[in-house]
């Protein structure tokens, strides 16, 4: 989801394809937010639910309560029992799904148009009544384990994430994997579960979006009457950590077998929204968006020394890490391909980027944003995203300004700024450390 | 007891959804003096254009060369009369697209998406890639050293290179055991003489498809297509090779084994064959196939997941191909649950010809279908996709059109027809990869074992 927030923010105001108007939004008693988009072209709508809280809100001992929670939320309220969620919903011709990060939970339900009030049933009861069964939360511990089990053995790439960023940060509670560690997940309580959702389960730490064959006032009629009745809650404490300027280079070592060496480096960078974000997602685009990318075309293609490479730099409430990671090529060592990586950001650093590049990132940002308008549910986890990470949706249609300002030299400025070596943890998994 | 019957009652209460009906948007189709047949279908609310070509040159054509298929589509874009690979990146890159080549067992093809006001720099790139490609053989060399290394890669994760397993224990040596990427071995023996003769031989205007789905104006995308494309002609005879897959009953059940040492889970199908896509009953087994292992509340995801807390998650699916299909079921867990949670999965599905499916559940499972239906073909390029497999398998419209009303038609007598008819039920197939060293003995069980190292090249 990452990207398409941008899409938005760089053609809205420009293309005048979606408008500020044509998403209505209205705020319930209990403060719940709720927007709406109307669009027939399918005789479908969607509903999603963003709450403030992800494995940021952790501490050590309840590390993936967040995630866990998350599949708890379909396990059973009053009205509707254990799996009653889920077959109600399906006899409906609905389907839903969910996602935990660091930062926030996404509930999302995919239902035909006329089957909207039963989805507005089925959330009112899990929002006001969630109930814990000893037995559900039995099972979903073996879920979770399973989930977490096989992430890590079919990508390497996962293991060596989660030990960089637990090596990345030493403050802040960006360190763990939003899935858990493997003792957190086999020992919370169901206090622990309980005490979660007093706390961030409440209609006013969430955003709701829907959007589909919908009408407004049909919607808001519905939210009254099943969303406003439960009650608001207090407003969970802020987090306060601030990590702590890194002070050297890291590197870290992971043994795991494997044919070819993997490799991820961090910086330190900050959050989504501040002063250098868009200059720095616009150089994320350029090292790694399609085959011409910087990364891409020098390393994999014309060097061949890698199979895969990669950056990222992740939605973020708190400052974050800009990610470089590649798989090394048949007979390249690891300190090849991390020479290699390097060598792309010092070229930025030194040289900066051609106007050229500055085009087609603009380019590219737009062409996603047509695909995000594409569907409804693009459409309802932008702009969920977006209110969420960037205060206000609104800011969206501001935000072709702060693009357009983005120039060559902001580029190069913000990759000196952030890739020093200083600032840098370095990891990589292989079969056997280099000598 | 009392939750679950109270369940089946709410969902017996719920009136049969009644969806707007949905149907395809119209279209046009035209075929070119070279036999090219174009689809041209308007959609204007996204002013972006979906382009996708299918060539029949899928895996199934490999023969001895397992990979060509694969590999010559990609090669497609390594440069051409008039671009090099460079170019063509660089040129798609640049206006925010990507081109894209791919294969299947029965086809390859080439899908692009891209904004309709650079349709004219970006139309004769296609066409260049299409009908000109020159395979450089400095690019085919560095390409091909990297894909033999990704082969090695791909092993890494048991669930993307299951499938390939699967198909290899069913069809053996026929066609549809063909892997799509090829092994080590076929791909290391590839040369540029090889991808230019399996070029003129399978890609070639007679048996290719275009769709353009998008915001244009329909008329002026034909001649413009027109103008392109006439000229493609081949002169190398086309070779008319209609093997078709002949289905053999398996006379008992088997058990490919993988072994991965340092695996803590096993990944596991069961099965065996299913329906070629020209079967007519379709819609009505992805009905059944729903309640079986098609979405959250099938069988075996409630139980493998919902109440035994073995997996994350449990499903079934029927793939079809043109001349022959297969059925399995597929989930993981960990090595040490491996025994009951195959014995779960069994058992489960045997609920299907021991038990049937009674009227509620047939009810909830035709909702479902009916109401993920439409955002199936929401966007220019799902509708780009339905008419080149329209093409491919020969699929009619009423697919799309008559799609609700076949649904709803459904009754349970002929749900369990259709269960009896077309879910095997005797001599199942398994593939499990895993620690072998601890899962030799319990694999016995299930049927005679054959074993294998994942490292061993090939599936």
């Amino acid at each position: 989801m990452k990207y398409i927030l941008i899409f938005f923010i760089s053609v809205v105001s420009l293309f005048g394809q979606v408008k500020a108007d044509d998403v209505k939004s209205f705020t319930l008693k209990n403060g719940m937010k709720i927007f709406v988009l109307e669009d027939s072209s399918i005789p479908n709508a969607n509903m999603y639910f963003f709450y403030n809280v992800g494995s940021r809100n952790e501490y050590i001992g309840i590390t993936g309560i967040s995630h866990f929670f998350e599949h708890m939320m379909f396990n059973g309220a009053k009205k509707y029992g254990p799996k009653e969620f889920d077959r109600v919903m399906e006899a409906n011709g609905g389907s839903n799904n969910a996602y935990t990060s660091e930062n926030i939970t996404a509930y999302t339900d995919w239902f035909p148009a006329s089957s909207i009030e039963v989805m507005f049933d089925l959330e009112a009861d899990r929002i006001e009544h969630l109930n814990f069964d000893p037995k559900m939360i039995e099972s979903e511990r073996g879920v979770i384990l399973s989930e977490r089990n096989t992430g890590l053995e079919n990508n390497p790439l996962e293991q060596l994430w989660q030990e960089t960023q637990a090596t990345a940060f030493v403050a802040h509670s960006y360190m763990w994997p939003v899935i858990g560690w493997e003792s957190d997940i086999k020992n919370w309580k169901k206090e622990d579960l309980e005490n979660y959702f007093r706390t961030y389960y409440a209609p006013n730490n969430c955003v709701v979006v829907i959007s589909g064959d919908v009408k407004f006032n049909e919607v808001k009629k519905l939210a009254e009457k099943y969303f406003e009745p439960i009650p608001s809650g207090p407003k969970p404490r802020s987090l306060h950590t601030i990590e702590p300027e890194q002070t050297g280079e890291k590197k870290l070592f992971v043994k795991r077998e494997v044919p070819s060496p993997y490799l991820m480096i961090t910086y330190h960078v900050p959050q989504s929204g501040s002063e250098d974000y868009y200059a720095l997602d616009l150089l994320n685009s350029i090292l790694s968006e399609g085959e011409s990318s910087r990364l891409y075309n020098s390393i994999v293609d014309n060097q061949q020394l890698a199979l895969e490479v990669g950056s990222m730099y992740p939605e973020a409430f708190d400052p974050t890490l800009f990610y470089f990671y590649g798989i090394a090529n048949d007979g390249v060592t690891a300190a090849q391909l991390e020479k290699a990586v390097l060598e792309e950001v010092d070229k930025i650093i030194k040289d900066g980027i051609n106007d050229s590049e500055l085009q087609k990132v603009k380019n590219q940002k737009l062409m996603g944003f047509y695909r995000t308008t594409e569907t409804i549910n693009g459409m309802s986890n932008t702009l969920g995203t977006y209110e969420l990470f960037f205060g206000d949706y609104k800011k969206m249609f501001s935000a072709p300004d702060d693009y357009k300002k983005v120039t060559a030299d902001d580029i190069k400025n913000v990759a000196a700024k952030y890739f020093t070596k200083q600032n840098r943890t370095v990891g990589i998994l292989n079969t056997e450390e280099a000598q | 007891m009392k939750k679950y019957l109270s369940t089946i009652l709410l969902s017996i209460v719920f009136v049969s959804i009644t969806c707007a009906q949905f149907k395809l948007p119209g279209y046009e189709v035209v075929t070119l003096d070279n036999g090219l047949t174009i689809y041209l279908l308007e959609k204007n609310d996204v002013p972006i254009i979906s382009f996708s070509a299918v060539f029949d040159a899928g895996a199934i054509r490999d023969g001895a060369q397992n990979g060509m298929a694969s590999f010559t589509a990609e090669a497609l874009k390594f440069g051409t009369k008039n671009y090099t690979k460079n170019q063509i990146d660089s040129i798609f890159n640049f206006y925010g697209s990507s081109l894209n080549t791919y294969a299947r067992l029965d086809y390859s093809g080439l899908y692009t998406q891209f904004m309709k006001d650079d349709l004219e720099k970006l139309l004769p790139v296609i066409k260049d890639v299409i009908t000109n490609p020159t395979f450089p053989e400095d690019e085919l060399i560095k390409r091909k050293q990297r894909w033999i290394a990704e082969l090695d890669q791909a092993k890494e994760s048991p669930r993307q290179v299951i499938g390939a397993y699967y198909n290899k224990f069913l069809f053996a040596e026929s066609p549809y055991g063909n892997p799509v990427d090829g092994i080590k071995k076929t791909i290391e023996q590839i040369d540029r003489v090889q991808i230019s003769n399996f070029y003129l031989k399978n890609i070639r205007s007679e048996s290719c498809a275009i769709a353009v789905v998008g915001d244009f104006d329909s008329d002026k995308m034909k001649s413009e297509l027109k103008n392109l494309f006439s000229d493609w002609r081949v002169t190398v005879p086309r070779l008319i090779d209609d093997s078709r897959f002949k289905k053999q009953d398996l006379k008992e059940s088997g058990v490919y084994l993988i072994n991965k040492d340092n695996a803590t889970e096993t990944t596991f199908m069961i099965g065996g064959f299913g329906v070629p896509m020209s079967n007519k009953d379709q819609i009505q087994i992805d009905v059944i196939n729903t309640i079986l292992g098609g979405r959250f509340t099938s069988w075996l995801n409630d139980e493998l997941r919902v109440n035994a807390g073995y997996t994350y998650g449990a499903r079934s699916r029927f793939a079809s191909y043109k001349t022959a299909g297969t059925f399995y079921i597929s989930t993981y867990t960990q090595t040490k649950n491996t025994e009951p949670a195959i014995d779960l999965a069994i058992k489960t599905y045997n609920r299907l010809f021991e038990k049937g499916i009674d009227e509620a559940t047939l009810k909830s499972a035709k909702n479902y279908v009916k109401g993920q239906f439409p955002p199936g073909y929401e966007t220019a390029g799902s509708l780009a996709g339905f008419l080149t497999q329209k093409y491919i398998y020969g699929l009619e419209d009423s697919y799309i059109n008559d799609f609700e009303k076949t649904v709803d038609g459904m009754t349970v007598d002929g749900a369990n027809e259709i269960i009896k008819k077309y879910f095997p039920k005797d001599n199942l197939q398994f593939v499990l990869i895993g620690k072998a060293e601890d899962i030799r003995e319990i694999a016995k069980k299930y049927g005679k074992v054959i074993e294998k190292n994942i490292s061993e090249d090939g599936f």
